[in-house]
């Protein structure tokens, strides 16, 4: 893994990736010399589950998957009395372009998603987990499985966990390379067998999700929150992000950075600090243009606009997102029109099909761009991108309409001449 | 304790329907269309074409027609601008990837797409791409070919086949523009229901072959009717080019589809009787025929009834009626089967009465029944046995035969029956089918067939179900039940009665008073 020291640079009081410096934190013996599962211990010896959930509430963890939404209030959705097993997924389908937070969790400190997932569990009344990996990440599931054996054979998972008689098993599924399998229902729906299609809500997971059967899905980092809610309570981790939205987040730096990498910092960090501070600026000779501020479904932000404190809110506040905290940097030298086609491209390829605006939007939207990349791009295709791009946001089965178009709309609307110099004048 | 009634209003009308009815039922309920293409009554909705969607008052995004349940005091909104914009989108949408190839397509004049284009739509086209090129005839079933260029993805087909005969042929392979309908590896659609598909597609992605590029929809006439082929009495559509045909000597009935009876058939119904058809118009008798002398002389309807009339009264007046047989069948309607019975059962007081039926085949465990004829049940109901023919018997001191229907021919084989036909002095066939029974009868009447016909039928269930005259009558050809009145006024027999019942319609009432069952 290059640029390992970036992980360790800028510290205060980190989280997620306190000990990422060292070489064999996946191993159990490891963790467990640094204070590890005794979040673990704590919660199942000396909390109840409705503690748990309060405090995970208190501590204002909102979903560090995209959407952003409370992970304590989500839990509450899945009714307490039900003759249906509950069930847990673990959201590992990082599949988001920018993003990948997640897998330095899996790969450098795996225990500490297993430690969230048996508190999630034992808050909620789960019995059975299923970690969704994408499928890409071959060798991060090999050591994720390597650390839940190793988890399982000290008596942290299987039947009666630390003698207090709650049982937990989880399972590793790995996905088969769909993006749209990182939509919690997609994931859903994949992980029972079936073609990777969202399903209409309601109803929810919380009430009918897998197997029909009630159900909580979790990102990575958010079930990597809750062994530090736990041990340090919900005012200290509130206390490190801000009011609403609280703890710290590990931001994805790619482009032409000086040290492209992910950083964990408190929520709420401006843009410029972590590509500037952190991240070390653009590298010599280079000029931002612009920075995606969440993945590549976030709208995208002009140089003119990154002092801006990275959180849910104010982002949403500029008509962005924070999204997976996935910040992409984009320089002067790069044509905005190779990133619309970048996009376009991505999108096109990855809807899934299911519905119409989506499946043929994207797709036609493609068309467009690969035509003006071309050479061939005629008066008034900016604003027909834009026209159908305003035709699938908001308008289809699944929030992938969405992140398809908000980037298309956000780039041919901030970068309108640049795009329009690529046409032909006159009639076309 | 009754269910609370939910008031909403949609489009400024106020409507009150019940807890959990869905936003597109209830605008059903007003009088208003909201239009819809991956959505079916008979299927869980789905949400994947997403041109019902209306506005909600107080909700930021459109919410789906199809899915949404109204809640009390519900604001709904089928053609704010909004609204009209997205529907309009998603044609566009469905436009761009569809080849408009409607001048050679089945559906066109019935398709949903272009209803909607022309309803919502009518806009240009501004997709100037080069569209997706996709494989257009691919055989999915003995008889059906898919057309993906045509497809628009709605997922009908499949959940049909998952939903409703759970045999799961088809399937959404591929993904985003590249999705496509298809059978898992070449395995077919093969079950008795997949005609059920064509009515089902809101497009021309899946045709008949028996269909297609035949004719077009709007040169048909659409009729209501009942499935003769079974005791299940589906209801169905007759789908009839009224007039010349376009191409001489081709059929005059297009097609069969299924028609909405959820006490019946649902919305389905199977091949055997969708496909069954062409069966009705093949072979048919049109001429009345007298083989006077070995010679075929044609007759009146006048002529050859007061002639066999001439046959039967002195045998009437002397009460010596037992060397007369006759045989029905449950092919009959309800009215004609009574007439039978009053004449030759009341009236005549014959004793040997015979029924001759298709041979019964195997059930499907569905819709289709064994029993492979749509009356039995009335003769039943009316006190008559069901006793089949007996060639001995048959023939046995007989003098006078009146056969009605062909399907004595398919159940005894050519030589015996010829044989023990030939005992009997006077042979009358009434039928709407040439069968072979013609050879070895002296006197040929042509029925109208059960599509030419008006009047009612008797399911398994009992259900009395009226149908009407799909087309007018081949040839020279009557109805049985007209050929019966007009017989009983030649014999003279209870003039007063048989002389007021013009219609099937009066029949059918006099039944009732009659028989309790038929009330």
């Amino acid at each position: 893994m290059a640029c390992s020291k970036a992980w360790t640079r800028h510290v205060d009081e980190k989280i997620l990736t306190e000990h990422f410096g060292l070489a064999n934190l996946y191993e159990i013996e490891a963790y467990l010399e640094r204070g590890g599962y005794r979040a673990v211990t704590k919660a199942l010896q000396e909390m109840t589950p409705d503690g748990i959930m309060d405090e995970v509430k208190k501590a204002g963890l909102r979903g560090r998957g995209g959407a952003g939404f409370p992970a304590g209030m989500k839990w509450s959705f899945v009714p307490k009395t039900s003759d249906k097993p509950k069930y847990l997924c673990v959201n590992a389908d990082e599949g988001e372009p920018g993003t990948f937070k997640d897998r330095y969790i899996l790969t450098h400190n795996p225990h500490l998603l297993i430690e969230g997932i048996i508190i999630a569990s034992f808050s909620v009344g789960i019995h059975a987990a299923y970690v969704y990996i994408r499928g890409e990440y071959e060798a991060v599931a090999q050591r994720l499985e390597q650390a839940l054996a190793q988890a399982a054979q000290k008596g942290y998972l299987g039947k009666s966990i630390l003698e207090t008689g709650f049982d937990l098993d989880v399972f590793v599924h790995r996905g088969a390379g769909a993006y749209i399998c990182g939509e919690e229902t997609a994931l859903l729906e994949s992980l029972e067998g079936k073609r990777g299609h969202p399903r209409l809500k309601p109803p929810f997971p919380a009430t009918v999700g897998l197997f029909q059967c009630p159900t909580v899905i979790n990102n990575v980092e958010t079930l990597a929150n809750i062994p530090a809610i736990i041990q340090k309570g919900a005012p200290w981790f509130l206390d490190k992000g801000l009011a609403k939205d609280g703890g710290t987040r590990i931001f994805g730096v790619s482009g032409p950075v000086v040290r492209p990498g992910i950083y964990e910092l408190p929520v709420g960090t401006s843009l410029r600090e972590i590509i500037y501070t952190h991240a070390g600026g653009l590298k010599p000779g280079k000029k931002l243009k612009a920075v995606i501020p969440g993945g590549m479904s976030a709208p995208i932000l002009k140089a003119d606009e990154i002092d801006i404190k990275m959180d849910f809110d104010s982002l949403a506040g500029v008509g962005s997102m924070l999204g997976s905290a996935a910040v992409i940097v984009i320089d002067e030298a790069t044509p905005i029109l190779d990133v619309l086609k970048k996009v376009a491209k991505f999108y096109a390829h990855e809807s899934c099909g299911q519905c119409t605006p989506c499946r043929i939007g994207t797709s036609w939207i493609h068309k467009i761009i690969k035509r003006m990349s071309a050479g061939h791009g005629e008066k008034g295709d900016v604003d027909e991108l834009v026209r159908l791009a305003s035709n699938i946001k908001g308008k289809t089965l699944c929030p992938m309409g969405d992140a398809a178009s908000l980037p298309v709309l956000s780039l041919a609307q901030k970068f309108k001449n640049e795009l329009e110099s690529c046409l032909k004048d006159g009639s076309g | 304790m009754e269910s609370a009634g939910m008031k909403i209003v949609i489009d400024d009308r106020p409507v009150e329907v019940e807890e959990g009815t869905t936003i597109l039922q209830a605008a059903k309920q007003a009088g208003l269309h909201i239009p819809h293409l991956c959505f079916h009554p008979a299927f869980v909705p789905e949400g994947s074409c997403r041109i019902c969607l209306v506005e909600i008052e107080g909700l930021p995004k459109l919410e789906l027609a199809c899915a949404t349940a109204v809640r009390d005091g519900m604001k709904i909104s089928t053609q704010s601008p909004r609204v009209r914009e997205a529907r309009r989108g998603v044609l566009e949408f469905l436009m761009a990837d569809h080849p408009l190839d409607c001048p050679i397509c089945d559906k066109a004049g019935e398709c949903k797409l272009q209803d909607y284009y022309q309803e919502y739509g009518l806009f240009e086209g501004a997709f100037k791409e080069a569209k997706e090129k996709r494989d257009k005839i691919i055989k999915i079933a003995e008889k059906l070919i898919l057309d993906r260029e045509r497809c628009i993805l709605c997922t009908r087909c499949v959940r049909f086949l998952s939903e409703i005969t759970k045999t799961q042929e088809l399937g959404v392979f591929r993904r985003g523009i590249h999705s496509e309908i298809s059978t898992y590896e070449d395995a077919p659609v093969q079950n008795n229901y997949s005609g059920n598909l064509v009515d089902l597609c809101p497009v021309g992605a899946i045709t008949d072959t028996e269909f297609r590029f035949k004719t077009r929809t709007w040169f048909l006439a659409q009729s209501e009717s009942i499935c003769p082929l079974c005791s299940r009495g589906c209801n169905i559509y007759v789908d009839y080019h009224p007039g010349f045909t376009r191409i001489p000597g081709t059929a005059k009935i297009y097609r069969i589809r299924a028609r909405e009876n959820l006490e019946v058939n649902g919305r389905w119904i199977c091949d055997f009787g969708r496909y069954g058809f062409p069966s009705l118009e093949k072979d048919r008798g049109d001429k009345i025929l007298w083989k006077k002398e070995g010679r075929d002389t044609i007759m009146s309807w006048e002529k050859i009834l007061s002639l066999l009339a001439e046959k039967l009264r002195p045998r009437h007046r002397t009460k010596n009626t037992s060397n007369i047989a006759v045989v029905a069948n449950t092919w009959m309607t309800n009215e004609e089967l009574f007439l039978f019975k009053k004449i030759f059962k009341d009236d005549l007081g014959l004793k040997k009465i015979f029924f001759a039926d298709p041979r019964p085949g195997s059930g499907d465990g569905f819709l289709l029944q064994a029993e492979r004829t749509p009356n039995a049940r009335a003769a039943k109901e009316m006190g008559l046995e069901l006793n089949p023919v007996n060639l001995d018997d048959l023939s046995k001191n007989t003098d006078v035969l009146i056969i009605f229907g062909p399907f004595l021919a398919d159940l005894h084989d050519p030589s015996s029956l010829k044989n023990d036909l030939d005992k009997i002095r006077t042979k009358v066939l009434v039928s709407s089918h040439r069968s072979g029974l013609e050879s070895y009868v002296d006197f040929i009447l042509p029925a109208s067939g059960i599509l030419e016909k008006t009047g009612s039928l008797t399911n398994r269930d009992g259900l009395v179900q009226k149908f009407s005259a799909v087309c007018p009558p081949c040839g020279d050809s009557r109805p049985e039940w007209s050929v019966l009145i007009e017989l009983a006024k030649e014999l003279r027999i209870n003039a007063g009665y048989y002389s007021r019942l013009t219609q099937p319609e009066v029949i059918l009432k006099e039944m009732g008073k009659e028989i309790a069952f038929f009330r």
